[in-house]
């Protein structure tokens, strides 16, 4: 799976760092940046509860 | 029980039926059940489809391109005495669709992020210990007009840069505003008539504010939008004003009745009253079912650019949809025993501050606001019971309550 994060949507609100820390970070600059953009299948539904909670709307879940 | 109803006369957006009752939750049930998407009509306002479904509402939210907000805000009950003017008297956040939206929303967006708002921790924790203090040794008060009004609109009269000897006035005029439906608010005037004075107070007190902020600018948020710049040019006249406009009413009102709402959850659930006393550490999870047992904003509307469907409805370019967000709280589907107060509830992805393109600007700060009102009010008030009834709001847009007498026994700080 793949994820990616809209950073013109994504405004900070660091939910997606809550739900799945191994993949999101939010740093100074108020965005969430991936640790990795392919995480591993035993993360899936951490990242699944992050695409959920983020109120902005801002990650999606690719499958490859 | 399931309550049964008529689909010829249900009503969910009738003022006067959430003024005696609350929320029609009732109603609600029944129509996530029966009729999730449901047309409705209403002499007083154009027909909408009632949206309850908490999928629905994300599923429409998601969509800003496809379900507007320009064309209609909300779905707003015309009274006796109201003239809906032919321009919209405001352009706000909430009226704008992508991508000017987006553009008008960064102008203060950076100051509300979680670590925005973190910088403002102590200020709060101060004005509401103030607040606490004043009301300390007393054995009764109106929750409302003593404690729950005064934190939200302080912090945001502070964020403003707004003068200590104006909050009164500010306070008058986002009454007026969001319960201009209200007779309490009305002072005999109707309901445009009060409506256009808070408008106009308004406007007037923060074009003076501006003219002094474009000569020394501070670092308050009235200076950010005063010399903020959309496309490099400076903001029109009216989206200025308005902006103003949103700032002070939606800072205002809204984290009011959560803080209301969640003291009267407590006092109807004292064992979770008690959990959080022995538990501290459940503060943040007690506030996100706050938020979602309260939801304080009733509903808004989007109205569809083109032919779509919703849950196999077909709905109409030009046709709008109300979402109704309390009932999306007490979905059957998203919710585990919705019904039950539970301040542990995890997760909660309740979306009472809406979701997508409009979330909530100000959530971060709600949170941030709720959490040092709780932690407060759970050390320091021993406890608290009603002293007379709970008197709501005449509103179908904002679930207010205008007055909660309490008797309580509040005990000076630690420290």
């Amino acid at each position: 799976m793949k994820v990616i994060v809209d950073l013109q949507l994504c405004e900070g609100n660091a939910r997606c760092m809550e739900a799945a820390p191994e993949v999101f970070e939010v740093r100074d600059d108020d965005k969430a940046h991936l640790l990795t953009d392919h995480p591993p299948e035993s993360l899936r539904e951490k990242v699944k509860l992050a695409v959920r909670m983020c109120p902005r709307q801002a990650i999606t879940l690719k499958e490859e | 029980m399931e309550k049964q109803f008529s689909l010829d006369t249900i009503d969910v957006i009738g003022p006067d039926h959430y003024a005696r009752n609350g929320y029609p939750h009732p109603e609600w049930t029944y129509l996530r059940k029966h009729k999730p998407v449901f047309w409705c009509e209403h002499p007083n306002t154009d027909p909408f489809w009632a949206i309850t479904k908490h999928a629905d509402i994300v599923h429409i939210s998601r969509q800003p391109r496809l379900f507007l907000n320009g064309p209609r805000l909300l779905v707003f009950i015309n009274e006796p005495g109201m003239d809906l003017a032919p321009t919209p008297p405001f352009r706000h956040l909430l009226d704008m669709d992508p991508p000017e939206h987006g553009e008008y929303r960064a102008i203060v967006s950076r100051k509300f992020t979680p670590r925005g708002v973190r910088e403002l921790e102590s200020q709060i924790d101060a004005i509401a210990k103030k607040v606490l203090d004043d009301v300390t040794g007393r054995d009764r008060c109106d929750f409302v007009l003593d404690i729950s009004s005064k934190i939200p609109l302080a912090v945001i009269a502070e964020l403003l840069g707004v003068p200590h000897e104006d909050w009164e006035q500010l306070f008058q005029w986002t009454n007026e505003t969001i319960g201009g439906t209200d007779p309490e608010f009305q002072q005999g005037a109707s309901v445009q008539e009060t409506l256009d004075r808070a408008r106009l107070g308004l406007f007037q007190y923060f074009t003076d504010m501006v003219a002094q902020r474009i000569k020394r600018p501070t670092g308050d948020i009235t200076s950010i939008v005063a010399n903020a710049k959309v496309n490099g040019q400076p903001l029109p006249q009216l989206e200025l004003l308005s902006y103003f406009f949103l700032l002070v009413v939606a800072g205002n009102e809204t984290t009011r009745n959560a803080t209301t709402g969640g003291l009267l959850a407590l006092i109807e659930n004292p064992d979770q009253w008690e959990r959080l006393r022995k538990n501290p550490s459940l503060i943040k999870s007690a506030v996100e079912e706050i938020v979602r047992w309260t939801t304080p904003v009733i509903q808004f509307a989007r109205t569809a650019a083109q032919d779509t469907e919703i849950r196999g409805q077909k709905i109409k370019a030009g046709e709008s949809v109300c979402l109704f967000y309390p009932s999306a709280n007490r979905d059957e589907e998203v919710f585990g025993e919705p019904f039950k107060f539970d301040i542990g509830r995890n997760p909660n992805p309740h979306i009472a501050f809406g979701i997508g393109e409009h979330f909530c600007l100000g959530a971060n700060l709600a949170r941030l606001e709720l959490e040092v009102i709780f932690r407060q009010l759970v050390e320091r008030m021993e406890y608290a019971e009603l002293a007379g009834p709970v008197e709501r709001l005449r509103s179908s847009f904002v679930g207010g309550i205008k007055h909660m007498p309490i008797r309580m026994k509040l005990n000076p700080a630690r420290n």
